[in-house]
């Protein structure tokens, strides 16, 4: 198993915002987290980026226990993290927010054959290369925010609600670009308010309400079972 | 009538060059940070002290005294930094009273080495550039002010052209988004640290034979520091350099044809009158301050 989540627990003060959460990531796998509002779908992410400290559990990542890590030393093992938000860096050049995602790369000629390759996929980020990522569009800085992650060369990729507030035709857009990511043998882990484009995109999927794991699944079976249907398809 | 404008144009721009080292330091340590440094004129006052130790003292060069004053005076920074801003990283106000305390140890440390009286330091230099009988520029000064345009320029450079730079502007800008690229808050504070109070010390050293040093030459400093951050917007760079240009030019034009007090109270005004028309001061953004 490449990234286990084993029984964690995060507590905010005396508020518990997951409880004994366990969720295993397969390599090349894409694995969906689903929920409502507040359901405990970031906090998984941010502690396993190392934002967000466990009260208990741990995590491993190949093995190997990384919960006491801050997340500077988690990006380097290979994880990355295109947090809610998007949180590019404002008043940094399109160009510099890709380049601070290759911080901690040292080789040099395989960062600039990447920042190609970004540009080639996310061919808007080429045109504003020279822009400050606040003069943006939200669809624009989420292809920055994803572009900025895959920057730092990352075996997985975390992603916080990539959909929200973004128009259908940027949604369809920014699906296809996580199957490619996942076709080039990134591990995703995805986590979405629109559970039907997450589970569409998904091989397996976890289901959090209210700080606890509900259900989990294949993500097809999960399409099919009726609680979900009910609560977070609509159908 | 002209002669003395452009006179007074010069002595400003002297004026603008320290400040903004100062202040630029400033805006570096509190948007890396999150902390108001109050120590940061003591940090200036250290870099003079410097100069009447080694220069006037015991005759070292005056160039090779600057560069110690930065390193100096830079260490001191990290100092600061691991023993007080560290640990009161969540802390914001502690971090805050913490300088105020540091500031009058370095004043006392001061006293109780040099004395509270106004030490002397010879000048560099008595050449003065003549460019009619009543411009004249002290090449002390014209030093002060190449250094500081060189320094300014160096950082400008690091902060725009080196990936350490841009790290430090995108913890700035958002230290937690910072730290998912593996930028470590606690290296990007080290180097803020040291390069905003390294650029204090600097100013301190260079102005040093230019002014009366004593241990607490740091306040009038400070309050010009804080009127040009405030001005400038809190958290922009830019914003710093250009407000020192603005307040050394009306402070030092008041100065001359009226009197110092006054000055001061004008520098204050344009404060209050800054953030009433732009509250976020002239090169800041709400979502920054």
């Amino acid at each position: 198993m490449l990234l286990e989540v084993k029984a964690a627990s995060v507590d905010f003060g005396r508020i518990s915002a997951i409880r004994n959460v366990s969720i295993n990531v397969e390599e090349g796998s894409v694995v969906t987290i689903i929920g409502g509002n507040g359901a405990g779908k970031s906090t998984t992410l941010r502690a396993i980026s190392g934002l967000a400290k466990l009260s208990a559990g741990e995590i491993l990542f190949e093995g190997e226990r990384i919960d006491h890590l801050p997340p500077d030393k988690i990006v380097g093992k290979g994880i990355a993290h295109v947090p809610e938000g998007r949180r590019v860096f404002p008043d940094l050049t399109v160009e510099e927010n890709l380049r601070t995602g290759a911080f901690l790369r040292r080789d040099k000629d395989a960062v600039e054959t990447d920042l190609t390759a970004v540009f080639k996929r996310f061919p808007r980020l080429k045109e504003r290369r020279g822009q400050r990522a606040k003069t943006m569009s939200g669809g624009e800085q989420q292809m920055l925010a994803i572009g900025r992650a895959l920057m730092a060369k990352p075996r997985v990729l975390l992603m916080d609600e990539p959909s929200m507030g973004l128009a259908p035709v940027i949604v369809e857009e920014i699906a296809k670009i996580i199957e490619e990511i996942h076709a080039q043998g990134v591990t995703v882990v995805l986590v979405e308010q629109n559970a039907e484009l997450a589970l569409e995109l998904a091989d397996y999927a976890y289901v959090l309400e209210t700080g606890d794991l509900a259900l989990e699944g294949p993500a097809k079976e999960l399409h099919d079972n009726e609680h979900v249907r009910a609560a977070y398809l609509g159908i | 009538m002209l002669e003395l404008l452009v006179q007074t144009g010069l002595n400003a721009l002297y004026s603008a060059s320290y400040i903004s080292l100062v202040a630029v330091g400033l805006v570096l340590i509190f948007g890396v940070m999150g902390i108001v440094n109050f120590a940061h004129g003591e940090l200036f006052m250290v870099g003079a002290y410097v100069v009447v130790a080694l220069y006037s003292q015991n005759e070292v060069p005056f160039v090779l005294t600057v560069a110690i004053g930065l390193i100096f005076v830079g260490c001191i920074g990290l100092l600061m930094e691991r023993t007080m801003f560290r640990p009161l990283r969540d802390n914001p106000l502690g971090g805050l009273v913490a300088s105020i305390g540091f500031l009058m140890i370095l004043q006392a440390l001061a006293s109780m080495t040099f004395g509270v009286r106004m030490a002397f330091v010879p000048p560099v230099t008595q050449d003065v550039i003549e460019f009619t009988d009543k411009i004249r520029l002290p090449v002390q000064r014209l030093y002060v002010i190449i250094a500081a345009f060189g320094f300014l320029t160096a950082l400008w450079l690091f902060l725009t052209r080196t990936r350490f730079g841009w790290a430090l502007r995108a913890s700035a800008q958002d230290p937690e988004a910072a730290s998912l690229q593996g930028i470590s808050i606690t290296q990007t504070a080290r180097i803020a640290m040291f390069i905003g109070a390294g650029l204090a010390g600097v100013a301190g050293a260079l102005t040093a034979p230019l002014i009366s040093v004593n241990p607490h030459m740091g306040h009038s400093v400070i309050i010009a520091a804080f009127i040009v951050v405030i001005v400038g917007g809190v958290g922009s760079l830019e914003g710093a350099v250009v407000a020192s240009a603005a307040y050394a030019i009306v402070h030092t034009f008041v100065t001359t044809f009226y009197d110092g007090v006054l000055a001061d109270i004008t520098g204050l005004l344009l404060m209050l009158i800054v953030l009433i028309i732009k509250p976020t001061g002239l090169f800041g953004t709400a979502d920054r301050a």
